[in-house]
């Protein structure tokens, strides 16, 4: 608790609506009215959570999106209008963690809060190191090195990747990802874990078009290639 | 009021005019044709028979001497040169003389005429002997030393038959005439009409939705302006369609923000409930309800306003079907033990867009729950290429009246003042049927297959490619 949360959304109600349900989460809000301001905001004291509306006056929620993502692996939660356009695919390629539509409910939003804000699962792993080729992760200390090179990766993007490495081999369906990453259930959007798996393959892969660690087992899922 | 010529359509009435034209002028033609030929031939055959009945007579009168005996005369009659179809008859005193007696004898001789030459007049007629017609000439061969006649029969048989082919070659080509006119009054018809089928394949297709379709300019000028004026309707009639839909969308856009800041604030004030008195809590209570079902409505309004900008996408993906429609049950709080399936299910799989079709599915329930009193059932089937789902409730039923319009927007249905089969918005049922359109499926409502009271919601979706689209 007392999780800091950085709120970006131009219209003035709804920016203090939320900051009320929130603070009576027991969080702590901090409100910016446009991506300038956002950025401004963050550059000064970093939040724990950054809340972006995608309608933004001047620079739009992606561009604060991709802002963010270059100095900070902070969650991202994306407020889009509709869970059905391509506002969803464009703003987690932007950097966003997770997405919600408009209008939700406060409580949803705090649920959303909670599980970006989960430590990494203290899996059956634990904090055994483990390697795949030249792929090294270290789950308790957050380390992921390619060719013994720190990789850089969110704390989402570093959840999915323990998540497939604690059962290598093993497909897991996008549902069982949702479950365990997001805390969604069955009906969770399976582009968030497409989305994910892409960037992941980025960083990770030697060539992300023919993933030698990441790859896709058709019509089941994904997993993690020992 | 219109005439059962009216009814007829404009293109057979053009046909049949063109086809009677042509064949009253045929027949003028034919008859006149006809009549003309018949009058040359018989000029031409009166000609000839006078001419060889003068000379023939001249003869006769000049051989027949005062003691030509019956031998001589038969000579005299046989030695005469006649024309082919002519046929001599000589009277002396009371003893007739013929050649073929069988085609001309006395007999043939009308009484007219034989008084006519006896008083010494040279005559000719037309009648028929044994029906065929002829001319018959006479004349007293007054200059003879005998009393005698001369008679000569020309029989008009072969102008009958000539004119009889005449009449058939004219009576086929008065059919073919009126033939080829009837066609040529449908291919101008048709071709005269040709626009106003262009008009109505475009206006069929304007009908069925398919907005953006105009008419081709036509190169004649008569035509141009229609089809300028046609298309200059077509393009207003889109125009305001779409502005229509446009401003659905944008109004639930729009009324998004406001709803935000109410749920987030009505949910400050939940969290401060105990702090109020009972009158703020109840109001309070109807506050969250109202919220909540205004939010399903500007939802609803959204999703439907899609279809109409046409901006509604599938995004399919392979879905265990068995597994996805327990999934789907469940999460409308309803114990997966409501579904059935038919072991030709199996683990059947089929490629759907996961999000919309868990809508169809909580939206059936939701439906069924509301207005279905209590027992639900939701059925698995295959059926040919389909798969089937099924949602039969113990409710009164749908009315035969009501199975189409209940899947209209806002309808509600007028059976025992109930609101009839819907989800709270209105919109819930023709959602539905859009969301399962897109999917190129079919839904339905019907009475329970097993007799008893209650509805059932059929839908239908098409089997795909079991592993269909691959995970990316």
């Amino acid at each position: 608790m007392g999780s800091r949360i950085l709120t970006v959304e131009d219209d003035e109600r709804i920016r203090t609506s939320v900051r009320l349900a929130l603070e009576d989460e027991g969080y702590e809000v901090i409100e910016a009215e446009s991506g300038e301001d956002a950025l401004l905001a963050f550059g000064h004291d970093p939040a724990d959570v950054v809340l972006i509306d995608i309608m933004l006056p001047g620079m739009d929620g992606f561009e604060v999106c991709r802002a963010i993502r270059k100095i900070s692996d902070v969650p991202i939660v994306m407020v889009t209008a509709r869970a059905d356009t391509h506002d969803v695919v464009a703003g987690l390629e932007a950097g966003a963690d997770d997405y919600l539509t408009k209008p939700h409910a406060p409580k949803e939003l705090s649920a959303r809060i909670r599980a970006l804000l989960r430590r990494v699962r203290s899996t059956d792993a634990g904090s055994r190191q483990m390697v795949f080729g030249e792929l090294e992760i270290i789950p308790d200390e957050g380390v992921v090195r390619v060719s013994a090179e720190d990789v850089h990766l969110t704390k989402t993007e570093f959840r999915l990747l323990v998540e497939l490495a604690s059962n290598a081999g093993r497909v897991f369906s996008r549902e069982v990802l949702l479950d365990r990453v997001w805390g969604y259930g069955y009906f969770g959007d399976g582009r968030l874990v497409d989305v994910h798996i892409r960037r992941l393959r980025t960083k990770i892969e030697p060539d992300a078009a023919n993933p030698r660690y990441v790859v896709t087992v058709r019509g089941l899922g994904y997993k993690l290639q020992a | 009021m219109r005439s059962r010529w009216e009814r007829l359509g404009l293109r057979a009435r053009v046909t049949f005019i063109f086809a009677f034209g042509g064949l009253l002028l045929s027949i003028v033609l034919s008859l006149t044709t006809l009549t003309f030929t018949r009058q040359n031939l018989l000029d031409q055959r009166d000609d000839t028979a006078f001419a060889s009945f003068t000379s023939n007579g001249l003869d006769v009168q000049a051989q027949l001497t005062e003691d030509a005996d019956q031998e001589a005369i038969d000579a005299i009659i046989e030695s005469l040169s006649t024309s082919r179809g002519a046929f001599p008859l000589l009277r002396v005193d009371d003893i007739w003389t013929g050649r073929n007696s069988t085609r001309f004898d006395t007999d043939g001789v009308p009484d007219s005429l034989l008084s006519l030459v006896e008083a010494d007049n040279a005559a000719a007629m037309r009648t028929t002997i044994d029906g065929v017609p002829a001319i018959i000439s006479g004349i007293r061969l007054t200059n003879s030393s005998r009393d005698a006649d001369y008679y000569e029969a020309l029989f008009l048989d072969d102008v009958e038959d000539t004119l009889s082919s005449i009449g058939v070659v004219l009576v086929a080509a008065s059919f073919a005439t009126t033939l080829l006119a009837a066609a040529l009054g449908a291919w101008a018809a048709g071709r005269a009409l040709s626009p106003v089928g262009d008009v109505r394949r475009v206006a069929a297709s304007l009908a069925a939705g398919e907005l953006d379709t105009r008419l081709q300019a036509p190169a004649d000028a008569d035509l141009a302006s229609l089809a300028a004026s046609f298309n200059g309707m077509a393009q207003s009639l889109e125009d305001r369609i779409e502005r229509d839909a446009r401003f659905a969308s944008e109004v639930s856009h729009e009324l998004r923000s406001p709803l935000m800041t109410l749920s987030a604030s009505v949910e400050v004030l939940n969290n401060n409930r105990d702090s109020m008195p009972e009158r703020g809590q109840q109001a309070l209570g109807l506050l969250n309800d109202d919220i909540q079902r205004f939010t399903q409505l500007v939802e609803d309004l959204l999703e439907i306003s899609r279809f109409d900008v046409g901006t509604a996408s599938l995004q399919s993906q392979p879905l265990h079907f068995v597994e996805f429609v327990r999934q789907a049950v469940t999460h409308s709080t309803r114990p997966d033990s409501l579904v059935v399936a038919t072991p030709d299910v199996g683990d059947l799989v089929v490629s759907a867009d996961k999000r919309r079709l868990a809508q169809v599915i909580a939206n059936l329930i939701e439906n069924a729950d509301k207005y279905g009193s209590g027992g639900i059932e939701v059925q698995i089937s295959t059926y040919g290429e389909a798969a089937i789902l099924a949602i039969e409730d113990e409710g009164p039923g749908v009315a035969e009246a009501e199975r189409e319009i209940i899947f209209d927007r806002f309808s509600r249905g007028s059976s025992g003042g109930r609101r009839g089969y819907d989800t709270g918005s209105g919109l819930g049922l023709s959602l539905v049927a859009e969301h399962v359109g897109l999917h190129g499926g079919r839904i339905w409502v019907e009475d329970r297959l097993d007799g008893n009271r209650g509805a059932r919601f059929v839908i239908t979706l098409p089997i795909g490619d079991p592993v269909g689209e691959d995970f990316e």
